[in-house]
């Protein structure tokens, strides 16, 4: 039976999955919830949000910034469209305002010469807060100050959810999870149904809701309501390694709204289950499935504790790059010339560079860096959201144009990508512009190049058995 | 008492005053604000303090970008150097210093003070230009521009003093040192706070990513 799957595909392929999923991204418009406060009192929210997260970092690089203007070389939304709202220090100014009237040993003075701020100065932000701010953190490499604006447009975010500005795909999927605890529909049901789907149709079989394992794997929104493969490949992995795996109903979405859209609290309340599901697994790692933001979301929690708790935490591309490097996997040869995009949330802003160009040699692959790769990779222009975003169509298009340049410059006929926010941002592109290019994840590509032997046979039954 | 006794003495006594309480009013209101703490675990347990390596490695642009940025790099490192060269190597300034603190040092020639100051100047005008021709990139404030003229002002009614030109030599330097008092007053309230920022704003980067494992 599981050598079936390989000639019949069980899970339509991701163009389809892309397509699909642009529709449903559609419906989350008309979905999202209206304001229920009074504008004083959204107003009144969004500056007290600020004033509560301002510590000494924020108000040290909202005093730092000189206007010059370095960081508009480093922004792609900046650089694809040359639009000066764009660049990357006017996304800090609103904050700066009610820094300096509220927090700033100098606020006597600015309140004496500025402006209070209004509603309205939130609104108009919310192009810069959302639509042209992917957090990649690239101006950070730049700027002589080291301002990190990332986040401090993260804090900015936070602001817009107590002003009730969220844009309304954000704000849809947040009270979604906030309210019922899925993301487009991804309920434990779902998940036990992509899991029987798996078996049944690929005959490859999923640990679900185990007692004690050693690794607990989560999954992701994009992989239970659209993209099967992601799990498939996933499966068929833990299995080959013949790893003690779970998936568990109680704690396995990766995706964060609470994160993406800036509520704190829904972001502690999104990790809470999964921390506690791990620790009941007697869980020693915790693989967090190809989604971006679930990294920072996780990893990088800065609410967490992470150093006192019993696991690791590590993102697929890390948990496939260590397995790689300590010899298990073994791999049949990639074809071809690829390159490698470091995801913002995984690369620059969470430092797991090595790990997947680890899987890529275990292949063979004939990796060939992006112009800017690493720390100074370009965004794609879809991460923190935006991808979901129709107001931000025109700059993700135009942004992502970069992309495509970065990527023809390397001469590579695919591109290899870990994170799901930048695989539908790369299709979205890729079909767009008519791109002659093919994009993998990393692990639906390990998936696809295992070498299945007996040994792996074995271990599949074992994994499956446990 | 004249302009010139007026400048040299409660003016720039004065404006010294503003300042060093400016300073310690700004750094202070800021650094004594809570750190927020991040509890994730560290990718190395002390590799957060590579981080500090920041503060420095930030004094020149990465590779990636030194092509777009070498203009304003280049011009403001010149404009920093022979600035700074002036203010602590010219016979007057160095009179002046010593009067406050009875330190001194040798003197450069005068010849070359001028230079210096002119190639300030001059690389100062360098920046206000390309300032002004990309409105996009810089996103000028009305701080930007006053801040421009406040630190030219010392520099070319200084050069003007030295030289001899425009008015009498007295009065002109009487303005040279009202406006450096002005640039002295002005400094802890405006960008040029810059001159300190940039420690701690490198350092808490430089930090926050090492403790991702990032070098940035």
């Amino acid at each position: 039976m599981s050598t079936a799957t390989a000639t019949t595909p069980v899970f339509p392929t991701f163009e389809q999955v892309y397509q699909g999923l642009a529709g449903q991204i559609g419906m989350l418009r008309e979905m999202a919830p209206q304001p229920t406060k009074s504008d004083e009192q959204r107003l009144k929210g969004a500056v007290d949000t600020l004033i509560e997260e301002t510590n000494a970092d924020e108000a040290v690089w909202l005093e730092s910034c000189i206007h010059c203007g370095q960081c508009t070389n480093a922004c792609h939304y900046f650089q694809a469209t040359g639009e000066a709202k764009y660049a990357p220090m006017r996304k800090m100014d609103l904050y700066r305002r009610v820094y300096q009237r509220e927090i700033s040993p100098m606020r006597w003075w600015h309140r004496l010469v500025s402006k209070p701020v209004k509603l309205s100065d939130f609104e108009e932000a919310s192009e810069l807060i959302y639509d042209s701010c992917s957090e990649c953190g690239r101006c950070t490499m730049v700027c002589p100050m080291g301002i990190d604006t990332a986040s401090l447009v993260h804090h900015m975010r936070s602001a817009m959810v107590a002003a009730e500005l969220v844009p309304p795909e954000l704000a849809a999927l947040r009270m979604e999870q906030k309210n019922m605890g899925t993301v487009f529909g991804s309920s434990p049901d779902a998940l036990k149904q992509m899991v029987d789907t798996i078996r049944e149709q690929a005959g490859v079989e999923i640990p679900l809701d185990k007692d004690k394992a050693d690794v607990m794997v989560l999954s992701s929104a994009v992989d239970l309501v659209a993209n099967g493969n992601g799990l498939l490949a996933t499966a068929k992995i833990m299995n080959h390694l013949g790893i003690d795996w779970t998936i568990r109903s109680d704690g396995f979405e990766s995706a964060n709204f609470g994160l993406l859209s800036g509520d704190m609290s829904l972001w502690k309340h999104q990790v809470d289950p999964i921390i506690e599901a791990a620790q009941k697994v007697g869980a020693k790692t915790l693989v967090i499935a190809e989604c971006g933001h679930a990294y920072p979301a996780l990893r990088w929690n800065p609410m967490l504790s992470s150093g006192e708790l019993p696991f690791e935490m590590m993102y697929m591309s890390e948990f496939l790059g260590k397995q790689a490097k300590a010899g298990n996997l073994k791999l049949r040869p990639l074809e071809g010339k690829v390159t490698y995009h470091d995801p913002c949330k995984t690369g620059r802003r969470g430092g797991a560079f090595d790990e997947p160009r680890a899987v890529l040699k275990a292949m063979d692959a004939d990796l060939v860096e992006l112009p800017a790769n690493k720390e100074y990779n370009w965004c794609c222009g879809g991460g923190a959201g935006i991808f979901l975003l129709e107001n931000a169509t025109r700059l993700r298009d135009e942004s992502f144009k970069i992309k495509i340049r970065e990527v023809n410059d390397t001469g590579a006929e695919s591109v290899v990508v870990s994170c799901a926010s930048c695989r539908l941002n790369f299709e979205a592109g890729r079909q767009k512009n008519h791109w002659d290019k093919q994009l993998h994840s990393l692990v639906e590509l390990v998936a696809d190049h295992l070498i299945e032997d007996e040994t792996t046979a074995r271990g599949q039954a074992r994994g499956a058995a446990a | 008492m004249s302009l010139l006794e007026f400048a040299r003495g409660p003016a720039i006594h004065a404006a010294l005053i503003i300042m060093v309480a400016g300073f310690a009013l700004r750094l202070l209101g800021v650094l004594v604000l809570t750190r927020g703490a991040d509890m994730s675990r560290p990718r190395d347990a002390f590799g957060n303090f590579k981080g500090y390596r920041t503060v420095f490695s930030r004094a020149w642009p990465a590779g990636e970008f030194t092509t777009t940025t070498r203009y304003q790099t280049v011009v403001a490192y010149v404009f920093h150097i022979a600035l700074l060269l002036v203010i602590v190597g010219i016979v007057p300034h160095i009179e002046f210093i010593q009067s406050l603190t009875g330190l001194s040092w040798p003197a450069m020639p005068n010849f070359l003070g001028v230079a210096l100051g002119t190639i300030a100047l001059a690389s100062l005008f360098a920046l206000i230009f390309r300032r002004l021709a990309k409105p996009a990139i810089y996103n000028s404030t009305v701080g930007d521009y006053v801040a421009w003229v406040v630190v030219a002002l010392p520099l070319l009614t200084g050069l003007m003093a030295f030289a001899h030109v425009g008015l009498r030599y007295e009065t002109m330097l009487a303005l040279h040192i009202l406006s450096s008092a002005l640039l002295f007053a002005y400094m802890p309230f405006s960008k040029l706070m810059h001159a300190f920022w940039f420690i701690f704003s490198r350092a808490q980067s430089g930090l926050a990513y090492a403790h991702k494992g990032v070098r940035i």
